[in-house]
């Protein structure tokens, strides 16, 4: 009994009781002491046909499903027990009142259906029989008009709503199969000239059938159908990322927290501790949920459906555009009703939909805000238990730095400091790099007996490396100075020429020199040369060193104060063998100062502006790899590593 | 104690007390949980850092996406309504950001820093093992020389072995003090330096949510002009959602 949808088989029977009653009051009023000649029911009809007619609608359109439900409930033994006996003590009532004419549920279901039917045919015989000088004359047929109406305007409700629903399940539950088997010449053509028609509009331009109100709505529905995408999207992505980034905050504060204090200090002094303090994306994320996502996302589940009857109704106006060129017939009838019902139908339901659509999205947006805000004030809430007094913000980094500072002065600091381990990285470095080739450099004395030999014209430098690929080729490094002796080869191709380095005599392919120019040559060399192994290795100390030390503070500080306690490493440093060993496979080579330098203690060297000096030690006494040990002119000393450039030509 | 018997292997000579070792191990055990703690509270720190980037980065997205959208086009109230949120997440993106500069500045750079001691200290432990090492086996060179015959050369090699060994028992002994006297130093200066940072962290993240939390209030007033609560907006929206679904073009499930 309780399964019984009551709803559903009456709808609205009250309200339609209701209106009947009213009607019935109205025409009672107007007949009561009323000559059966005299009497004027047009304007009774008149009154109430706009009631009338939203009343009988909405029954008649639900009458379907209901005559549905009860044909279900027919096939259930026990709910048909119950209606067959409700109907057995109807029955009783009516015969009581003299109707005896009750079959079913189903025929008392229908009666509304009916009497709303009957009523033009009772106006149309009333107003028949009316003389036309009758004052209800003309009253008596605007109601015939309006009821006629009222029956058009239904029918027309349910076969727009047919239409949807059976272009709506068409499209659903569908499969493959039922597609293709839908597929036969007639739906074949009819897509194929929607094609060519969607075709001639677009190059065209317009169509002769068009609807502005619908393009408007049309327009508006799809905006919010992608901004509601994009929020739900966005919004759910920026949860994600609120939600980790407090957590992993909450976390570092803990962690901190540790640190920073010891065991039995964390009693005392703060007793909310940031891990009892729940995480506030929690409860944030749990609302947002609930006020925003959920909603914006069953929103964006309902488009789909409106789209496809759009579709469906532009399919629609295709067929009737091209109808319209056409001559009228039966067809072009047929397709102007089915997309003027279409287009009727969704011009009235977008409109609503889309302000539904509108206030779930305002308000949504607003639910997000003000939840951010809470949110907020949560959290700010949480931190705020934890520290009591905050201290000014300069004074942080003094008193770190100076704690540092203290750390540092630790004797196990200054000993084992990281440049120490840094500098045996380096050395380690340095082994293969200085892996010299068999082949004989070109060196300064091949380079002047070149000058000598030959006139500035015919001298050339090599742009790049050249590897010999034919006989009598020869190899050349890059910046090797040769003189052309011949610009041709034995076969006659000016493009290889025939040259001297010095050392040989080979052909290169022409495109590889360039003119010698020996004003540029010795800066080039020293921008070349900085890029090498030697710059590399510089950086790597400049930056382990504390940020306060200068780079030429350091070689004299650590020169004097740790030479003692250091001599004995370094005399560690040579016994540990492997170290040493590579310090010294390290050809010495020839470099020359880059800027000139003023030695500024006994220690260091002066150097005047390329100068050619030689290396007798890559490091001072304390390791620091950015003073070398130099000789020149009988003198040794310290000079910085950055004004020098190597002097191989290689 | 040359009368404890030579075991197979390495002679377990308890040439350093083991109270003096217990210590030991226990400072330096300490300063290593604390290393562990320091490196991986600067990966988290890290990571909470990029999270927070990346939070601001999304939450301006949101309103950029709103902006570009035509809505704003057909409706002024929106497109004000969307201005103002898109303000608003620039700011917070503004303030994350400083936010994130100023925990980068008082915490994580401080932090790097106070980790780059730590090899110094892992040098200077294994080098007063080295001394150990070194120590022990001379030690052991000169016991074994005592127990030989108390002959002429016997006795010169002894006294050379104890010369050899004065020096690096001496060695090691001064490694082994300072490293005990300073160990514990180091581990309590922590307290006086992280404070701070800790105390700046929270400062810095309760500065940023006040100001958020005044934005979005500000916001809010300047947004919600009926003022519904959020359950009056849940009702409204169930609502619309039923009517939306009541329209006969809407798909039924």
């Amino acid at each position: 009994i309780d399964r019984l949808d009551v709803d559903s088989l009456f709808s609205n029977i009250e309200s339609v009781h209701q209106i009947s009653a009213k009607l019935l009051s109205l025409l009672e009023e107007a007949t009561t002491d009323v000559e059966p000649a005299m009497q004027v029911i047009g304007e009774v009809f008149l009154q109430i046909k706009g009631p009338l007619e939203d009343i009988y609608k909405v029954y008649c359109y639900h009458h379907d499903e209901a005559h549905g439900v009860l044909e279900s409930y027919e096939k259930e033994e026990e709910l048909k027990q119950h209606l067959s006996h409700c109907i057995q003590s109807l029955k009783k009532i009516y015969m009581q009142e003299g109707k005896p004419n009750l079959l079913d549920m189903g025929s008392l279901m229908i009666k509304p259906i009916q009497r709303v039917m009957k009523y033009p045919l009772l106006l149309c015989e009333l107003r028949n029989s009316t003389p036309l000088s009758h004052p209800d004359y003309r009253a008596l047929e605007d109601a015939f008009a309006a009821v006629k109406d009222i029956n058009v305007n239904i029918n027309e409700l349910k076969r727009r709503k047919d239409l949807v629903l059976k272009y709506k399940k068409n499209d659903e539950d569908e499969s493959l199969k039922d597609k293709l088997s839908k597929l036969n010449i007639h739906s074949i053509s009819k897509k194929s000239k929607r094609v060519t028609n969607h075709l001639k509009i677009l190059t065209r331009g317009e169509s002769q059938v068009k609807d502005n109100t619908f393009n408007r709505e049309e327009k508006l529905f799809r905006s919010l159908e992608k901004t509601v995408r994009h929020c739900v999207k966005n919004i759910s992505f920026c949860l994600q990322h609120i939600q980790d980034a407090m957590t992993l905050a909450l976390q570092s504060v803990t962690e901190l927290r540790e640190i920073s204090y010891n065991k039995d200090e964390e009693e005392r002094g703060y007793s909310e501790t940031p891990s009892n303090v729940p995480n506030p994306s929690h409860d944030f994320a749990a609302h947002l949920q609930r006020l925003v996502l959920t909603p914006l996302s069953a929103l964006l589940s309902l488009f789909p459906g409106p789209q496809k009857l759009i579709q469906k109704r532009y399919d629609k106006l295709l067929d009737y555009n091209s109808y319209l060129q056409r001559s009228v017939g039966d067809e072009s009838d047929l397709a102007k009703k089915e997309y003027e019902a279409l287009n009727a139908q969704l011009v009235e339901e977008l409109q609503a939909f889309n302000q539904a659509a509108w206030k779930i999205l305002l308000n949504s947006l607003c639910s997000f805000i003000t939840l951010l805000r809470d949110m907020m004030l949560m959290a700010q809430q949480a931190y705020s238990t934890v520290v009591p007094v905050p201290p000014l913000v300069s004074s942080i980094s003094e008193i770190q730095n100076q704690v540092l500072e203290e750390v540092q002065n630790l004797n196990f600091v200054k000993d084992n400091s990281a440049n120490f381990i840094e500098r045996k990285l380096s050395f380690e470095k340095k082994k293969p790099v200085q892996i010299l080739p068999e082949v004989l450099r070109q060196t300064d004395i091949h380079r002047s007996k070149l000058l000598s030999t030959y006139s500035a014209e015919e001298l050339y430098q090599a742009k790049r490396k050249c590897n010999a690929t034919q006989e009598y080729d020869i190899n050349l490094l890059e910046g090797e100075l040769v003189a052309v002796m011949e610009q041709k080869d034995p076969m006659g191709s000016t493009s290889r020429w025939l040259v001297d380095t010095g050392i040989v005599k080979g052909y290169v392919y022409s495109s590889f020199l360039k003119p010698y120019n020996p004003a540029k040559v010795q800066k080039v060399d020293a921008e070349n040369r900085f890029c090498d192994d030697d710059f590399d290795n510089i950086s790597l100390f400049v930056s382990s060193r504390p940020a306060s030390d200068s780079v030429t503070d350091t070689p004299e500080g650590s020169i004097s104060d740790s030479s003692s306690s250091l001599s004995g490493m370094c005399g560690k440093f040579e016994t540990n063998g492997t170290d040493v060993d590579s310090f010294q496979e390290v050809d010495e080579q020839i470099f020359y100062a880059v800027h000139a330098f003023q030695a500024r203690s006994d220690h260091e060297l002066s150097l005047q502006e390329y100068q050619r000096v030689h290396i007798l030690r890559f490091c001072d006494l304390s390791g620091n790899k950015e003073w070398w040990l130099a000789e020149a002119q009988g003198q040794k000393g310290y000079v910085p590593a950055n004004y020098l450039g190597k002097m191989t030509y290689a | 104690m040359s009368w404890i018997p030579f075991k197979i292997g390495q002679p377990k000579k308890q040439i350093v007390p083991k109270t003096v070792e217990r210590d030991f191990e226990r400072e330096y055990g300490k300063l290593q949980q604390l290393e562990e703690q320091t490196r991986r509270l600067q990966k988290d720190m890290k990571k909470s850092a990029d999270a927070d980037l990346a939070m601001s980065k999304s939450a301006v997205k949101i309103s950029l996406d709103l902006l570009s959208n035509p809505l704003c086009e057909q409706d002024q109230d929106f497109l004000n309504m969307v201005t103002a949120l898109d303000t608003a997440m620039k700011r917070m993106d503004a303030f994350n950001q400083e936010k994130v500069n100023q925990i980068q500045k008082t915490v994580i750079e401080p932090l790097k820093k106070f980790g780059s001691v730590f090899p110094s200290l892992n040098m200077a432990v294994k080098r007063r093992e080295q001394a150990l090492q070194d120590y022990r086996r001379l030690q052991a060179r000169v016991e074994k020389y005592e127990e030989k015959e108390r002959t002429g050369p016997v006795l010169a090699k002894i006294h050379q072995a104890r010369e050899e060994l004065r020096p690096v028992r001496e060695d090691f002994e001064a490694k082994n003090k300072q490293l005990l006297d300073e160990m514990p130093r180091f581990y309590s200066s922590r307290l006086d330096y992280f404070q701070p940072s800790f105390e700046s962290l929270i400062r810095a993240q309760v500065v940023y949510y006040s100001e958020m939390h005044k934005i979005f209030g500000d916001l809010t007033q300047q947004l919600d002009h009926p003022g519904h609560s959020d359950e009056q907006r849940e009702q409204e929206n169930e609502a619309k959602l039923s009517e939306l679904r009541a329209l006969s073009i809407v798909a039924d499930d």
